[in-house]
């Protein structure tokens, strides 16, 4: 589309305005219905004009009260979903690109102290948390109507969905604790809830399938460092698991975490740790 | 009296600006809880007049989110002292709704691929000295019904319709020179209208 010859007719919209016709088009310029070029002509006669042309404040100061008089809609929640999803995305994306190589340490379980220390360091929520609470806004649309989880065939992402709604109908409840679990070794991740009555909810997906006996087991890591076994549950071949078990202390600070076994009843984890978070109230 | 003889009226800032820009330094800082707050704030109003200006529910979702997302990246860009963080907010949705309606209607033709898509203005929008806050919508709607009926389809058409000023001058069978006249001349009215309600 070329520059057409718009508004000022007897001249170039690219040419050199005056003072007058600047006023003159100060309120198409406000209401912003100029053609580009003629905007680009008036914004290079600003840019230079020793007047302040205030005309284009005082008419531009009128285009917030024709707000006001819009009916007023609500808009859908599944909405704020979408936006706050897309922002986490993108910030995960801008905390991905700055962070640290991965460390070589030692693998060693996390005591809740020293998460509490890194937590305090951090001074504001992390990105994890924030993906707990969309999920959390979208497990509250999926009971308003959304109907993420009515397909019997579920994919491996579907599957996960559904477990995710099951941990946060556990973590909306009052005085529940949630907890993101990222991979130490390897890949799996999730979230979980303690309710206040001590119930652990897991989803995870991403995790390596089972063989044959063996088992994840879920371990609970309270303030004495000892981890104490929670139940354990096989992984298929899509990667997803979905896991209650009850008996917890649902105190803040203590660190869920998945061992890879070679049958159920472990009594001491057999290291490496895969996957582990701890429980906030956040 | 002319427009030079009487000074321009700023709002001053109320608590509830200085709120919105306590949050506004937190979404620059990335903080996604800030982000929230500003949607919960603002989302029936980026939402009603994405909605009134686009006609389509879906549209009016990614005008929003495009609105919203484009004030968490460019939160930085907000400039104290020309205008409240929630004109600066609604100005980017009301842009973006422009915008939208704009690449969807044939008779505008498909944008030159040689021209940035969006104009800088569309993307963030200049935001003006204000008018008082305290104004409702009945004031508002009183100052647009003293307008003459001309005056007030050439503002309505171009803000809540998309429509440039050419497209205006065709549609209305007007020459374009008459409908400058009455976008400048309609909101100026209604400048001095809402200063002298917010006396």
């Amino acid at each position: 589309m070329s520059d057409r010859i718009v508004g000022m007719s007897e001249t170039d919209p690219e040419a050199v305005l005056t003072c007058d016709d600047v006023r003159e088009m100060a309120g198409a310029f406000v209401l912003g219905a100029l053609e580009p070029s003629e905007e680009r002509a008036i914004r290079a006669h600003l840019a230079s004009c020793a007047d302040a042309h205030e005309e284009i404040a005082e008419l531009g100061g009128v285009l917030p009260a024709l707000a006001e008089i819009v009916p007023m809609i609500e808009p859908p929640p599944a909405l704020k979903v979408r936006i706050m999803a897309a922002a986490a995305a993108e910030l995960a994306g801008r905390e991905g690109a700055r962070a640290p190589a991965p460390s070589s340490e030692p693998i060693a379980f996390p005591t809740p102290s020293a998460r509490a220390e890194r937590d305090a360091l951090r001074g504001r929520p992390s990105t994890g948390t924030w993906v707990l609470r969309i999920a959390a806004v979208l497990a509250i649309a999926a009971l308003g109507g959304w109907n993420l989880l009515l397909q019997s065939q579920l994919s491996a992402g579907q599957a996960y969905e559904q477990a995710v709604a099951q941990v946060l109908r556990s973590a909306s409840q009052p005085g529940a604790l949630t907890a993101i679990l990222s991979a130490d070794v390897g890949t799996g991740s999730g979230l979980a809830a303690v309710s206040s009555s001590g119930d652990v909810t897991l989803a995870m997906q991403d995790l390596a399938p089972t063989n044959g006996d063996q088992v994840y087991e879920a371990w609970v890591i309270g303030g004495d460092g000892t981890p104490v076994p929670l139940g354990s549950f096989k992984v298929g071949a899509n990667g997803t698991a979905s896991f209650t078990a009850g008996g917890l202390a649902a105190t803040a600070g203590i660190v869920l975490a998945l061992t890879r076994e070679p049958g159920p009843g472990a009594t001491t984890p057999t290291l490496p740790i895969v996957t582990k978070g701890v429980a906030t109230a956040g | 009296m002319t427009q030079a003889d009487q000074p321009l009226r700023i709002r001053t800032a109320s608590p509830a600006d200085d709120a919105d820009r306590a949050v506004l330094v937190r979404l620059a800082d990335g903080e996604l809880d800030a982000l929230e707050h500003l949607y919960d704030r603002y989302k029936t109003m980026a939402y009603s007049i994405a909605y009134r200006i686009t006609n389509d529910p879906t549209l009016a979702e990614d005008v929003v989110q495009e609105a919203f997302l484009g004030a968490w990246r460019n939160a930085a860009r907000y400039i104290e002292g020309r205008g409240s963080v929630k004109t600066w907010l609604l100005s980017i949705v009301h842009h973006r709704a422009i915008d939208a309606v704009r690449r969807r209607r044939p008779t505008t033709g498909l944008p030159d691929p040689t021209e940035a898509a969006v104009p800088a203005a569309l993307t963030m929008p200049d935001v003006w000295a204000e008018v008082s806050a305290s104004l409702d919508g009945d004031t508002v709607r009183d100052a647009l019904a003293g307008l003459s009926d001309v005056q007030r389809q050439a503002i309505e058409m171009a803000y809540f319709g998309g429509l440039t000023q050419l497209e205006i001058a065709e549609r209305t069978g007007t020459p374009l020179g008459t409908v400058k006249s009455r976008m400048r001349l309609g909101l100026l009215a209604m400048r001095r209208a809402l200063d002298g309600a917010s006396r």
